[in-house]
């Protein structure tokens, strides 16, 4: 072929490539609003800044599929998103279901491993029907595939990832969802182990693809999720806001926003919010509201361990993380989910240099036989290796109750750099009216018993008790919060280090 | 005109209800209070409207996540 000809070639096979599954396929899903591998890449990045990797690779393990795997079927590359570079892996379903096999995987594992040692973020676009069949059957299919990179499931969060799910993610796509930081789901797209139909097969029995692995599941009950959408637009957005809180590797602070006109205005209505009654309840999300800088405040996971709030948020521009106790769920007492959700942001927080605000509202833990089972006491311990072990500024505010081991969990004490209370704060082992009834909760107990209890507390439990004998650092009015977050950002600054903390938490494991 | 399903942050029961069918609330307005571990929590109005339906009577238990009442905007 002359020099022409073979360019011509090129492009052929390059245009061949970008059809992905071909036009049939790629109209059903834009009739459904649902975008595809390509589209999804376009709505997310920086316009023109897409560089694609092994746009040429095809199936490597079955010769009939050379014409049918454009791409193998997963689509990745290097763009920008607000600026900064990203890696980026985008499942194409209309190609063999997006399925994993020897090629595909090699990108996946490229591209990893360009974000990871060049220090940027990477970003799942997750769509896949698992291991390719019949590739992967066999010892040698098993052989071919499977194996070669002893690091490929080790997360130590060099760089942050985030992952969507956006479709049926088995395998792969849902592996990459569990051991990214920030995971955002599809309502009607399903993340499980295996599919509802071979799950189905396995036991006999028909599984609903919505109670195997849908939204409510992993938003609500696993836990594995941290927000839900409609679309896949919204998907790609929340990635996006939450990128922008985020440095582009562990190395780098987090980067300061502008502070919104505003933002100072939301303290002095903290006392409006604050019952006068303790008994009241109110959504601690409010409280955040009036502390963060106008609208920054980003929530993950709000329905699972609703017991308390977790999210990031800025300060006078920079990126926090608030863990606030809620009085909306189980009144503020520390359940499994609690924990595991506390837990989890922590190790976020302090593997990416950002400092950890806790709000404390809590009487103590749940008690009882269902925390037992799900080894309360385990997560418990897990909580406080994870706060004792973080090297990023962590600051405490005692709002209302803090009690009990829950008071060490939420800062109090050392386990803070900084501990302020508020006029209205409690502080004990076991409060004597109230949390004698919360944490013997579904829990027979008669009224000797509860006396009994009772006569074991302590009386005095204001603010000033710790303030006496610097166990806590300052009392405050709630007004006067933001101000004082934004003082103690300041000084509490890792200077020496620019900023970056020792990251001892980085191979946290990412479920537990 | 679009429903704005309420609904319950936490399993408990209804303690009081605030307000009746028909009438006009404001974003933030108490509607009613429910009780859960000892603690009275508030649910408020997410936005302005009308309370087109309340769909508990007090001490009914709830559950998480279930619609306590309609409002019309």
């Amino acid at each position: 072929m002359n020099f022409e000809e073979l360019l011509n070639d090129l492009q052929a096979r390059e245009d061949r490539a970008r059809a992905m599954g071909g036009p049939d396929r790629l109209a059903r899903r834009d009739a459904q609003g649902v975008l595809n591998a390509r589209s999804r890449i376009d709505a997310f990045i920086d316009s023109d800044s897409w560089t694609e990797t092994g746009l040429l690779a095809v199936s490597s393990m079955v010769p009939e599929d050379h014409d049918k795997t454009p791409a193998d079927g997963k689509v990745a590359g290097f763009a920008k998103v607000d600026g900064r570079m990203v890696g980026l892996i985008s499942n194409d379903f209309t190609t063999k279901g997006g399925s994993s096999s020897a090629t595909n995987m090699k990108k996946i594992g490229h591209v990893k491993r360009v974000a990871t040692q060049r220090g940027f973020p990477l970003v799942f676009l997750g769509e896949s029907s698992g291991a390719r069949m019949p590739d992967n059957m066999g010892a040698r299919g098993m052989g071919n595939n499977l194996g070669h990179d002893p690091g490929q499931y080790v997360r130590q969060r060099e760089t942050p990832w985030a992952a969507a799910v956006l479709g049926q993610c088995y395998g792969s796509s849902a592996w990459y969802a569990c051991l990214a930081d920030f995971t955002v789901m599809r309502r009607g797209a399903v993340m499980a182990v295996a599919s509802p139909g071979l799950a189905s097969m396995a036991i006999g029995q028909d599984i609903e693809a919505e109670d195997l692995g849908g939204w409510k599941l992993h938003s609500q009950v696993s836990g594995l999720v941290d927000r839900v959408v409609d679309t896949d637009e919204e998907a790609l957005a929340e990635i996006n806001t939450f990128l922008s809180y985020m440095p582009s590797h562990c190395n780098e602070v987090p980067p300061r926003a502008a502070v919104p006109a505003g933002s100072d205005a939301g303290a002095a209505r903290i006392e409006d919010i604050l019952p006068t009654d303790r008994k009241r309840g109110y959504d601690v999300r409010k409280i955040i509201n009036c502390l963060a800088d106008l609208d920054s405040f980003f929530e993950f996971k709000p329905k699972f361990g609703r017991t308390c709030v977790t999210g990031l948020a800025r300060l006078d521009g920079r990126t926090v993380g608030f863990l606030a106790s809620n009085p909306m769920g189980k009144a503020g007492a520390l359940d499994v989910a609690g924990c595991e959700k506390a837990t989890r942001f922590t190790v976020l927080c302090d593997s990416f240099n950002i400092p950890l605000i806790l709000l404390v509202d809590t009487p103590g833990f749940v008690i009882g036989i269902e925390g037992e089972r799900q080894k309360a006491p385990g997560k418990i311990m897990n909580f406080m290796q994870a706060l004792q072990m973080c090297t990023v500024p962590k600051l405490s505010v005692i709002m209302r109750k803090s009690y009990g081991q829950a008071y060490l969990n939420m800062g109090g004490g050392r386990n803070s750099d900084d501990v302020a209370a508020w006029p209205t704060a409690e502080i004990s082992f076991m409060d004597p009216d109230y949390a004698t009834e919360i944490v013997t909760w579904g829990q027979p107990a008669d009224d000797a018993r509860k006396r009994e209890i009772r006569q074991q507390m302590e009386n005095d439990a204001s603010a000033y008790g710790l303030a006496e004998i610097f166990a806590v650092q300052s009392v405050i009015p709630p007004s006067a919060t933001r101000r004082y977050l934004i003082q103690q950002l300041e000084i509490h600054e890792l200077r020496p280090t620019g900023g970056i903390g020792q990251h001892r938490m980085g191979a946290w494991p990412t479920t537990y | 005109m679009a429903s704005i399903e309420v609904t319950s942050e936490v399993i408990g029961s209804v303690w009081k209800i605030e307000k009746a069918v028909g009438d006009t609330v404001a974003e933030g307005d108490l509607i009613m209070i429910l009780e859960s571990m000892k603690m009275e929590i508030p649910v408020e109005a997410p936005a302005a409207g009308k309370l087109s339906q309340i769909l508990v009577a007090p001490e009914d238990s709830v559950d998480e996540d279930q619609i306590l009442c309609l409002i019309e905007n």
